[in-house]
């Protein structure tokens, strides 16, 4: 930067203040997913740290499938945290992706400001990864936990991947969360034998805060 | 030099505290001659007429019709007595303890204070007559083993020392059931005729290893007055509590944060002093006509900083269901352990999670319960069913 130009900022900032024009932010670092895929997407090579990001779909997009995937990579990489609100986890899909389950805490809360303020605490105490499958996207406790979960999601440099129905209806998650992906099933995928063996899906950047959004890309989920 | 002081036996000492009329008198302490339990201790008396522990009671009845036969008291009154007697000889010296029901003191550090050493060992079997208001027996040897011999062979009231120069000739007649011995070996001693540890030092060390083994050397040497064991000093318990009384009682919640802020700050101070963390904190709070409310806060490793404390005292009570004003606020840290540096995004636990996200589960489980964190773990032995495939338990 030329000499000139850092004096003609030095006089903007105090004359405005914070509003005055500042130097952008360094990248934000990343956590591959373990899907080339889904990190081609992202534009930074995997969901962003401190940061939340949003797995939007109907119902049998696959977006659960994905999460697993991504909170078994996550679990060889660090300790990873599933906040499992509907109880439907099932860890077989985490070992079959070759997770570890030593590394990973299942939350099973009661409601949703359990489930909230756990991972606000984990996330704070020093887990990697958070993954909140909420299924409800409409709640006021919801609205209200998201900003204290985002502020120390972004202290802690931990990752907040959500995952919800529709992104629509969401209109606090839609704000708060800096990368959107959104998923469609196109083909369902079965073995020779007649076995399904996973899915085909379409997955397109609805918002990225990181990076230019690249449109959509197209692959088979395996189960 | 090491003191030994030989005390009758605490259940006893605390049996005259209570009935100081039977002081004198044959007691044993276990129960009615009519129960089949054992005699736990008594006194000298009983002893003089043949009693002894672990004898059954009825046997013990036989053996001397005048004694008073009591119970077994309630529990503390021997903890008591210990402790009273520990206390008064630590004001001596620190380098004091107990080992096997007698106290030992190291008097090597107290000859600047005390020069005179027979005033030193007077004032020492003052104190103790006045801690248990009976006579103890003391005796000064070298080190352990001599001075708790040379203790159990003086009288009650008394005091005898043994110099180094003479020890050799005050254990040479004694038996060999003063050595730790095992039965097999005491008995092999007894047929080749070793019956005092004078006889024992007559072998020579090499033939001693030789036909007993190198760890029997520990036995030969204190045959010989050497004790190389160090004493195993006794620390005073410690015992952390802040309270402050509050005129007029607050219902403040506000006011009650900085008042235990303050509370934190003095108990975190106690512990830096003493160089100790607190893994639980009590906090009692007494209610203006109410019964006085107590909780809990748990910490996952020792804590001592006052903002580590505050901050978990402050959500429990935030937490806490208050039905009157408060008149009395008490802080009391238990579970002390040695402090250490607190690294908790470094310290790994044994399960490789961190320090800081074990604290983290802690909290969520005391704050919801226990089963709101859980993990996974695979059934290698499970049948194929998709419930038994894996098994849940609390993180």
């Amino acid at each position: 930067m030329s000499e000139r130009l850092q004096h003609a900022l030095q006089q903007l900032h105090s004359r405005f203040g914070a509003a005055a024009p500042q130097l952008a932010p360094p990248t934000v670092p990343a956590r591959p997913s373990g899907i080339p895929e889904v990190d081609a997407l992202t534009g930074i090579g995997g969901w962003p740290a401190g940061r939340l990001s949003l797995l939007a779909g109907s119902r049998g997009s696959g977006k659960r499938t994905l999460a697993l995937k991504t909170v078994a990579y996550a679990t060889q990489q660090g300790t990873a945290v599933y906040v499992d609100v509907p109880a439907r986890l099932d860890p077989e899909g985490i070992v079959r992706a070759g997770g570890v389950l030593d590394r990973l805490l299942v939350v099973r809360p009661r409601s949703l400001k359990e489930a909230m303020d756990s991972a606000r605490v984990l996330a704070r105490a020093g887990a990697d990864f958070v993954c909140l499958d909420i299924p409800r996207p409409r709640d006021a406790a919801l609205d209200a936990e998201l900003p204290h979960l985002v502020h120390r999601a972004a202290e802690a440099g931990c990752t907040v991947l959500l995952i919800h129905e529709t992104a629509e209806e969401a209109i606090s998650v839609r704000y708060y969360a800096s990368l959107i992906i959104g998923l469609e099933r196109k083909a369902w995928v079965f073995r020779p034998d007649g076995d399904l063996a996973g899915l085909e899906v379409e997955a397109a950047t609805v918002k990225n805060r990181m990076a230019p959004p690249i449109g959509r890309v197209r692959w088979v989920l395996h189960y | 030099m090491f003191l030994c002081v030989r005390t009758p036996d605490p259940l006893v000492v605390a049996a005259w505290q209570e009935h100081p009329e039977r002081k004198g008198r044959p007691l044993v302490i276990g129960g009615q001659p009519s129960e089949r339990l054992p005699v736990l201790a008594l006194s000298e008396e009983a002893r003089r007429a043949g009693v002894v522990e672990g004898m059954p009671l009825r046997q013990a009845q036989q053996r001397c019709p005048e004694a008073i036969f009591l119970p077994v008291p309630a529990a503390g009154g021997a903890d008591r007595v210990r402790r009273a007697l520990c206390s008064a000889l630590y004001c001596f010296t620190p380098a004091m303890g107990e080992q096997d029901g007698v106290f030992f003191l190291e008097l090597d550090g107290l000859l600047l204070q005390w020069p005179d050493r027979r005033r030193l060992l007077q004032a020492i079997a003052v104190e103790v007559e006045t801690t248990l208001r009976a006579g103890a027996a003391l005796g000064l040897g070298e080190n352990l083993f001599v001075s708790r011999l040379v203790a159990a062979h003086t009288s009650w009231s008394s005091t005898r020392i043994v110099e180094p120069h003479d020890t050799a000739a005050f254990l040479a007649p004694l038996p060999i059931r003063w050595l730790p011995l095992d039965e097999d070996m005491g008995e092999y001693l007894d047929l080749l005729g070793l019956k005092t540890l004078g006889a024992v030092r007559t072998i020579s060390r090499a033939a001693w290893q030789r036909q007993f083994g190198a760890k029997a050397l520990a036995v030969y040497d204190l045959a010989g007055g050497i004790d190389r064991r160090p004493l195993q000093p006794w620390r005073p318990p410690v015992r952390i509590q802040e309270t402050m009384p509050l005129e007029p009682p607050v219902d403040n919640l506000e006011a009650l944060q900085f008042i235990v802020r303050g509370l934190c700050d003095r108990v975190g101070e106690a512990l830096r002093d003493h160089a100790l963390g607190t893994r639980w904190l009590e906090i009692g709070l007494g209610q203006d006509g109410e019964r006085p409310l107590g909780l809990g806060v748990r910490f996952a490793y020792p804590m001592t900083a006052p903002p580590d404390l505050f901050v978990r005292v402050r959500a429990r009570l935030l937490r806490a269901r208050l039905h009157a004003p408060v008149d009395r606020v008490t802080l009391t840290a238990r579970s002390l352990e040695p402090i250490y540096v607190r690294q908790p995004g470094l310290l790994l636990r044994r399960d490789g999670f961190q320090e800081s996200l074990a604290d983290a589960v802690l909290r969520l489980k005391e704050e919801y319960r226990p089963e709101l964190v859980q993990r996974a773990a695979r059934v290698e032995t499970a049948p194929p069913l998709a419930d038994r495939r894996f098994r849940w338990t609390s993180a």
